[in-house]
C-alpha cells in the first residue's frame, strides 16, 4: 500500500510538473500569446507538482504498513 | 517554581529553558525586526522612492540595489546547508551528523529570508505573489528562482528537516513539558523500530539524491538572471552560473561554521561538535574558496588583458575607481581566509575561533561580491552614452535588511529552543541535563 | 503590418520638442523621459562635434525586456509595438535591466507626488481651473484598455510600483493618429508607419536610404532606424543632461 501511494505521489507530481510547465507561457516574443499561460495558475500547478513529488518521501515514511491479520 | 524547573530540565540541550540571556536575545531581535517592518511599511505606503534606488540611464541610478544583493546572498547561503546534510547522508559521514540539523535549518531559514527579500524588492509585493502563481513565464530566469528555489528547494529542505527529526521528536515526546504537543506532532507516531529506521534511511538517501540536482539547477538559474542579459556589461557571460554556485558554497559553509560554534557554546557540547567536524568544514570551505578564487583570477585576467569598449568604464570603476575598495577588500578577505585555512590544514590544528573569524570574513566578502555583481553594471555599464550614475542605499533599505537578519536569528533561536540542535545520543544525555 | 520609426539625424536639430510633446501626451512623471534626445559631444576642443540622438523605445522584434518579464506584463504585439500591462506588472524592474537602451522607467512615487511641482496641484484654489486633475493636462485616453488584447497599456504614472516606457502612443495610433513626438517635430525628423510597406514614408526611407540601428550587435532587432550621422561610441560624452532624478 505504502509503495503504491509513494509511487502515485511521484507520478502525479511529475505529471503536474510537466503539465504546469508546458501550460505556462510559451517561449518566444512575437505576439501577445507569449505573455499568457494556456490557463491561469499553470505555474501554480507546476509548483504543486514539485511539492507533491517531494511529498512522496513523507508518504513513504509516515504511512503505516497495512496490518495483515 | 521547583516543579517547573524540574519539568524543563528533563529536555536535553536546554530545550524549553528560557534564561535571562535568551530573553534579552529575543527582545533585541524583535526590536530590530520591528524596525525592519516599520521601514518596509514606509516603502509600501510612500513608494520605493524612499530607497536609494533610481532608474538606470537618464536618472543615473541603480534600479536593483541592496535588496537584490541580499536575495542572491541569502539564496547562496542556503546552498551549503542542505548540501552538507545531503553529503553526510549520501556518503555516510557519521562523525559529521551532529551538525546536520543545524545545516538543514540554515538552508530553510535563509531560503525564507531570500524569498522575503524578493518580495520586499517588488513595486507591488502582494500582486507579485499572486501574479507569479498565475502567470509566471518559464523563459524568464525568474521563473526558476520562484518555482524551483523558493517552492521546490524550500519545501524539499523542510521535508528533509522534518523527517530527520522524527526520531528525536519521539524521544522528547516521552517527557512531559510545555512543548510535548509540538514534539508529538512532529514525531507523528514514530516507533523507532528497525524497520522504521530502515525506511527513514532509504527515504532520506533518495531525498538527498533528488535535492542535489535541484539545488544546482536553482543556483544556476539565479546566475542566469544576470548572465543572460546581453545589454548589461559585466553581467553577460558564461561564468556567472558556475561562479554563483561556488560563492554560494563559500558563504554557506562560512555560516555553518559560525552556527556550529554558537550551537557548541550554547548547548555546551564540545565533545560532540569537536575538532573533527570543524576540520572537515574548514577543508570543505578551503576547497570552495580555492575554486572561487580561481574563477575570480580567470575573470580578472580576461578583463584586464583585453577590455572591450563596452566594459572599460565598468572595469575601471571596479578595479581602480569608486568600487575598488569593495573589490579589493573582498579579494583580500577571501585570500586571507584561504591562507588561514591552509595554515590550519598544514599544522593540523583547527581552532574554532579562527574558523569563526574566517566564516565571518568569507561572508562579508560574499556580500561585497554580490553587491559588485548587482550595482556597478547599472551605474557604470550603460551601452548608450548616458552619464555615469551612482547609488547609495537609504536608511529604509538598511532597516529592512537588518530586520531580515533579525528574523533569521529569531527563527533559528526559537527553533533550537523548541527542538534540540544535535541529534539526541542516548538516555545519558537527558540524565546529564537533569543534574 | 509592423510599426517602425525612422529618425533622420540629418534633420534633427536637438530642440527636444519631441520630449516635451511626449510628456504632455503621456503625462509622464518627473524624471521620466520616454522620449529622450541625447546631446553629446565627440572629440576634444577645438575639434569637437556635437550630435543629437532621439531615443524612443526601440520596440525590438527580439525584445530582451519581453523575454525576462516574469509575469508577462511586458509583451510584444503582432504589429511590433512592445507594451506594458499596468494591471499585471509587479514592479520587479527586470525589464529595465535587460534593456540595453535604458528606455524603461519605474514609478517610484505615488502619482500625486510624481508630477512637476510648479505649483501644488492639490491646492483647492486651483480646483475650478484644473477640475481636480493632477496634472491638469491629464490625458483621459491613458486610463483605458487598448488594442485587441484589451490591456491597460497607456501608462502615464497612474499607479506607483509599476514600470512604463514609450508606447508609440498606443492610444493615438489606434485612432489613426501618429505618435505625439512625430506630430510635433518641427523638421519632420521623425517618421512613423508600417515598415513592411515600401509605399509608406517609413518604407521609402528603408528602401532608399542607408539606415543603421542602435546596438545592432545586441541582437535585439529594434524597429527604430536611423538615417545619417553615425552611431554613438564610448568616446561620446553627454552634455546638457536634464536634471532627471527624483
Amino acid at each position: 500500500m505504502r509503495r503504491f501511494w509513494t509511487a502515485a505521489c511521484l507520478v502525479v507530481g511529475v505529471v503536474l510538473m510537466v503539465v504546469g510547465y508546458t501550460a505556462s507561457a510559451p517561449w518566444g516574443t512575437e505576439s501577445v500569446a507569449h505573455s499568457d499561460p494556456r490557463f491561469v495558475f499553470a505555474p501554480a500547478v507546476f509548483v504543486l507538482g514539485v511539492v507533491i513529488a517531494f511529498s512522496s518521501a513523507l508518504v513513504y515514511e509516515l504511512l503505516p504498513e497495512k496490518r495483515r491479520h | 517554581m521547583a516543579t517547573q524547573t524540574e519539568r524543563h530540565s528533563t529536555l536535553p540541550q536546554r530545550v524549553g529553558q528560557m534564561n535571562g540571556a535568551w530573553r534579552l536575545f529575543v527582545i533585541g531581535a524583535l526590536a530590530v525586526l520591528g524596525f525592519g517592518i516599520y521601514s518596509f511599511w514606509q516603502e509600501a505606503t510612500q513608494g520605493m522612492v524612499v530607497t536609494g534606488m533610481r532608474d538606470v540611464g537618464t536618472m543615473g541610478g541603480a534600479t536593483w540595489g541592496l535588496y537584490i544583493t541580499m536575495v542572491v546572498y541569502f539564496i547562496g547561503v542556503s546552498f551549503a546547508g542542505i548540501t552538507v546534510a545531503a553529503l553526510i547522508r549520501i556518503f555516510n559521514l557519521d562523525h559529521l551528523k551532529p551538525i546536520a540539523r543545524t545545516a538543514e535549518l540554515l538552508t530553510v531559514v535563509s531560503l525564507i529570508l531570500g524569498g522575503l527579500a524578493i518580495i520586499v524588492d517588488l513595486g507591488n509585493p502582494m500582486r507579485g505573489v499572486v501574479n507569479l502563481f498565475k502567470y509566471a513565464r518559464p523563459q524568464s530566469p525568474f521563473f526558476g528562482t520562484f518555482s524551483l528555489v523558493v517552492a521546490g528547494y524550500l519545501f524539499s529542505s523542510l521535508v528533509y528537516l522534518y523527517l530527520g527529526g522524527r526520531r528525536d521528536a519521539a524521544r522528547l515526546a516521552k517527557s512531559p513539558s510545555r512543548l510535548q504537543w509540538f514534539h508529538r506532532l512532529w514525531a507523528a507516531g514514530y516507533a523507532d523500530t528497525p524497520e522504521e529506521r530502515d525506511r527513514h534511511d532509504r527515504a532520506s538517501f533518495w531525498l538527498a539524491i533528488a535535492i542535489v540536482p535541484l539545488l544546482v539547477v536553482a543556483h544556476s538559474t539565479l546566475g542566469f538572471v544576470f548572465g543572460l542579459q546581453v545589454g548589461r556589461p559585466g553581467w553577460y557571460g558564461t561564468l556567472q552560473a558556475p561562479a554563483f554556485v561556488a560563492l554560494a558554497g563559500v558563504s554557506g559553509i562560512g555560516h555553518i561554521l559560525i552556527l556550529a560554534a554558537i550551537v557548541r557554546k550554547v548547548t555546551a557540547t564540545p565533545h560532540r561538535i569537536g575538532e573533527a567536524i570543524f576540520a572537515w568544514l574548514g577543508k570543505f570551505l578551503l576547497g570552495m574558496l580555492l575554486v572561487y578564487l580561481y574563477f575570480m583570477v580567470v575573470e580578472l585576467l580576461t578583463l584586464v588583458y583585453a577590455t572591450p569598449e563596452t566594459e572599460k568604464r565598468l572595469s575601471d570603476a571596479l578595479l581602480t575607481g569608486e568600487f575598488a575598495w569593495i573589490y579589493w577588500g573582498s579579494v583580500a578577505a577571501l585570500v586571507i581566509s584561504a591562507v588561514v585555512l591552509i595554515w590550519q590544514a598544514v599544522v593540523r590544528r583547527w581552532s574554532v575561533t579562527w574558523l569563526v573569524a574566517v566564516g565571518v570574513l568569507a561572508n562579508l566578502a560574499a556580500i561585497g561580491k554580490r553587491y559588485l555583481i548587482v550595482v556597478p553594471s547599472q551605474t557604470h555599464g550603460t551601452l548608450l552614452p548616458y552619464d555615469t550614475g551612482s547609488y547609495s542605499p537609504s536608511v529604509v533599505e538598511f532597516g529592512v535588511i537588518a530586520g531580515l537578519f533579525a528574523l533569521g536569528a529569531l527563527l533559528i533561536g526559537l527553533f533550537f529552543k523548541a527542538f534540540p540542535a544535535l541529534p539526541i545520543e542516548d538516555e545519558s544525555e537527558e540524565v546529564i541535563a537533569n543534574a | 503590418m509592423k510599426y517602425g520609426m525612422v529618425v533622420d539625424l540629418d534633420r534633427c536639430q536637438g530642440c527636444r520638442a519631441c520630449m516635451e510633446a511626449c510628456k504632455v501626451e503621456n503625462n509622464t512623471a518627473q524624471g521620466h523621459f520616454w522620449m529622450y534626445v541625447f546631446r553629446y559631444e565627440e572629440g576634444s576642443f577645438p575639434e569637437t562635434q556635437i550630435n543629437f540622438l532621439p531615443r524612443p523605445c526601440q520596440h525590438c522584434d527580439n525584445a530582451p525586456c519581453v523575454k525576462v518579464c516574469p509575469v508577462g506584463a511586458r509583451f510584444s504585439r503582432e504589429d511590433g509595438v512592445v507594451l506594458t500591462d499596468a494591471d499585471r506588472c509587479i514592479g520587479c524592474r527586470y525589464c529595465e535591466l535587460a534593456c540595453p537602451y535604458g528606455v524603461n522607467y519605474f514609478n517610484w512615487r505615488k502619482p500625486e507626488k510624481g508630477q512637476y511641482e510648479i505649483v501644488d496641484w492639490s491646492d483647492p484654489d486651483l480646483e475650478p481651473v484644473t477640475g481636480g486633475a493632477i496634472p491638469p493636462y491629464r490625458n483621459p485616453d491613458l486610463d483605458g484598455l487598448h488594442g485587441e488584447e484589451q490591456r491597460r497599456t497607456g501608462g502615464g504614472s497612474q499607479a506607483k510600483g509599476v514600470m512604463e516606457k514609450c508606447t508609440f502612443c498606443v492610444q493615438r495610433i489606434e485612432k489613426g493618429l501618429q505618435p505625439a513626438c512625430v506630430t510635433t517635430c518641427p523638421t519632420d525628423a521623425l517618421v512613423f508607419g508600417d515598415k513592411t510597406d515600401a509605399s509608406t514614408p517609413v518604407g521609402r526611407y528603408l528602401a532608399e536610404k542607408r539606415t543603421w540601428r542602435l546596438l545592432e550587435e545586441a541582437g535585439t532587432e529594434p524597429s527604430v532606424f536611423y538615417v545619417g550621422s553615425r552611431p554613438p561610441t564610448h568616446r561620446s560624452k553627454e552634455i546638457e543632461r536634464p536634471k532627471a532624478s527624483v
